[in-house]
């Protein structure tokens, strides 16, 4: 505050340079209270993972926290062909339905955001009631409807998880081309570009963040996704790698060591996807529809 | 701009010959490319959205079985059904289960844990805070099934928490499964609710801070006087999001429990799974996902009220 009366280019000392600023303690007690709170609170988070990081390392590995005999061998174990065709499967599922829900979406939102539709207001609360429903809901009528057509398999599967984060997919890019503006459109259409080229040359590149952004979170959410391989994937070799990981819990001789690795491996790329990608469009995925 | 050079305009606009003169462009017109540009996401939410949640609503109303004679010849029953639900104690158990989940761990609890660490993090040591705050959001990231084993072994006889409680061969999740199904998904979401309370805490202004400071508030009269008032449309909204997240959480407690022991943890999404893949009523299991869908449509009518409100 001082700084703004004092003239700019003066050496002298200003005149109330003999008064000493008020001290600001280093250590208040809300300070040292705020500390105590955000450590116990990053134990609480710890705890639950540390068990996840010892065990999977572990010789003699149970559900007992303690210092491990270390082994890779869980990690071998979790590599074996059945496991790396579960997590194959699940990469496979998770792109084919993120690119659905994101191809899909982009269209959707440019048309939300620019064109002139009936009941419009309507139309994009009902997208985000949707957004907001529990999956567990589709579980029956998809499955007679699975049943009777013969599609207990991973490529409808994986479409039917594309259209589960599609909802929200549309909201969060609508928010993005909303925010594009109107005028480097017209200027293209004057030149007579049609709406493909339009899409293609204009709008693409500047969403680039906002597909980015709902094309993980398509694929977080497929990723992700237990009840629905479980119940619309009928043979063992297309089941998704959650699954596979709940046969393990439910196996009759409980491979602790082995459960834990094969978590790290199907959890990491989720979370590597999500840390590394976050930096990037910080606002856009966290905030980008939630919060609206 | 004058008319005359809006009808110029749509001549270079290409527009057919008869809307060159009559088209306005003061209004908005329909655009052919949007019924293109539509159709993929319509048709996808049409077919493997609304037709299968219309479907359900039929199928809430039939004796259709998972196996034995009525999975094929499964008919109309009418009330049957609806008859049978308002008789089942376990329905109504459910329903108060779902409504102490939802609102215990997820309205409440993730979002109070959310902001409590959004606030201490503000005067908190650089490290602490960063390691904090990277802790609850890989805990936020990480897959349903892998929160679910996570705690299960932590919780279970023998498991982490119970030792350090002092009791290894104590089995918290069976003597307590409900708070600890509580916690987990608490656990599970307080780094999204983190996420939103730093930023809107970033967005409270410093002068409003500065002048409670000169005024000579104290530290805890700023937070509740200034800071918390500021929050409210934050903490409506995360109590609202965490709220349709905790409710959608089937895998968490389908996984950890699997609604046991003896219904303590039976909430409705589970509760609907159970009936049509346990006991093989998907007739009624698909009731069961109608009344979810009925109080998800109430959930979501709240929140366009408040939305509507803070505008």
């Amino acid at each position: 505050m001082t700084q703004d009366v004092q003239p700019s280019k003066s050496t002298e000392l200003p005149p109330w340079s003999h008064l000493t600023p008020n001290k600001v303690p280093r250590w208040s007690f809300s300070k040292v209270f705020s500390n105590i709170v955000i450590s116990v609170l990053a134990l609480f988070f710890a705890i639950p993972m540390l068990w996840l990081a010892l065990a999977s390392v572990d010789k003699n590995a149970t559900f007992q926290t303690k210092i491990p005999v270390l082994t890779a061998e869980h990690y071998i174990v979790s590599l074996e062909s059945g496991n790396l065709a579960a997590l194959r499967n699940s990469l496979v599922i998770s792109l084919v339905a993120s690119a659905i829900g994101t191809v899909a979406g982009f269209f959707a939102a440019y048309s939300f955001s620019r064109h002139h539709i009936v009941w419009k207001g309507p139309i994009l609360l009902g997208i985000l009631f949707l957004s907001g429903v529990p999956i567990t809901i589709l579980i029956v009528p998809m499955y007679e409807m699975f049943t009777s057509a013969g599609l207990l398999t991973m490529f409808p599967t994986a479409v039917l998880l594309g259209v589960t984060a599609l909802p929200f997919q549309i909201y969060l890019i609508k928010n993005f081309i909303d925010a594009i503006p109107r005028d480097l459109e017209e200027a293209a259409y004057i030149e007579r570009a049609k709406t493909w080229r339009v899409l293609w040359s204009v709008i693409l590149p500047l969403t680039m963040p906002g597909l980015a952004s709902a094309a993980l979170f398509g694929f977080v959410n497929a990723w992700g996704s237990f009840l629905i391989p479980l119940v619309l994937i009928s043979s063992d070799d297309q089941q998704a790698a959650p699954v596979r990981l709940f046969g393990f819990v439910n196996a009759t001789s409980i491979d602790y060591g082995a459960i834990a690795a094969y978590s790290i491996i199907y959890s990491l790329p989720v979370v590597v996807l999500y840390l590394a990608l976050s930096r990037q469009f910080k606002t856009g995925f966290v905030l980008g529809g939630a919060v609206r | 701009m004058s008319v005359l050079t809006q009808n110029s305009d749509a001549r270079t606009l290409g527009l057919p010959e008869k809307l060159r003169l009559e088209a306005r462009l003061d209004k908005a017109r329909f655009n052919p490319a949007s019924l293109v540009l539509l159709a993929p996401a319509t048709v996808l939410l049409l077919g493997l959205f609304l037709v299968p949640v219309a479907y359900a609503i039929y199928l809430g109303f039939t004796n259709l079985q998972l196996i034995g004679l009525h999975a094929v010849n499964y008919r109309f029953t009418g009330w049957a059904n609806v008859n049978t639900l308002i008789h089942d104690a376990t329905f109504y158990q459910s329903i108060w289960l779902t409504v102490l989940f939802v609102v215990g761990s997820g309205a409440v609890g993730a979002t109070l844990l959310g902001l409590v660490m959004a606030i201490a993090m503000q005067d908190c040591l650089r490290l602490i805070r960063q390691i904090a705050g990277a802790l609850a959001i890989v805990a936020w990231t990480l897959p349903p099934t892998t929160i679910a084993i996570v705690w299960k072994a932590s919780s279970t006889e023998s498991g982490i928490i119970p030792t350090l409680l002092g009791n290894p061969n104590y089995d918290l999740l069976y003597d307590q499964a409900m708070l600890i199904v509580c916690l987990a998904n608490s656990w599970s979401l307080a780094g999204l609710a983190m996420i939103m309370f730093s930023a809107a805490l970033r967005n409270v202004p410093e002068e409003i801070l500065a002048a409670a400071r000169l005024e000579g508030a104290s530290r805890a009269q700023t937070l509740f006087k200034v800071t918390l008032p500021m929050l409210r449309s934050t903490i409506v909204t995360s109590s609202l999001l965490m709220t349709l997240l905790t409710f959608g959480n089937f895998t968490l407690v389908y996984l950890m429990t699997a609604g046991g022991p003896g219904n303590q943890t039976n909430i409705l999404p589970v509760y609907s799974y159970l009936q049509g893949f346990k006991f093989f009523n998907l007739g009624y299991s698909a009731l069961l996902g109608n009344v979810i869908v009925l109080i998800s449509a109430a959930l979501g009518g709240l929140f366009v009220l408040l939305g509507k409100q803070r505008r």
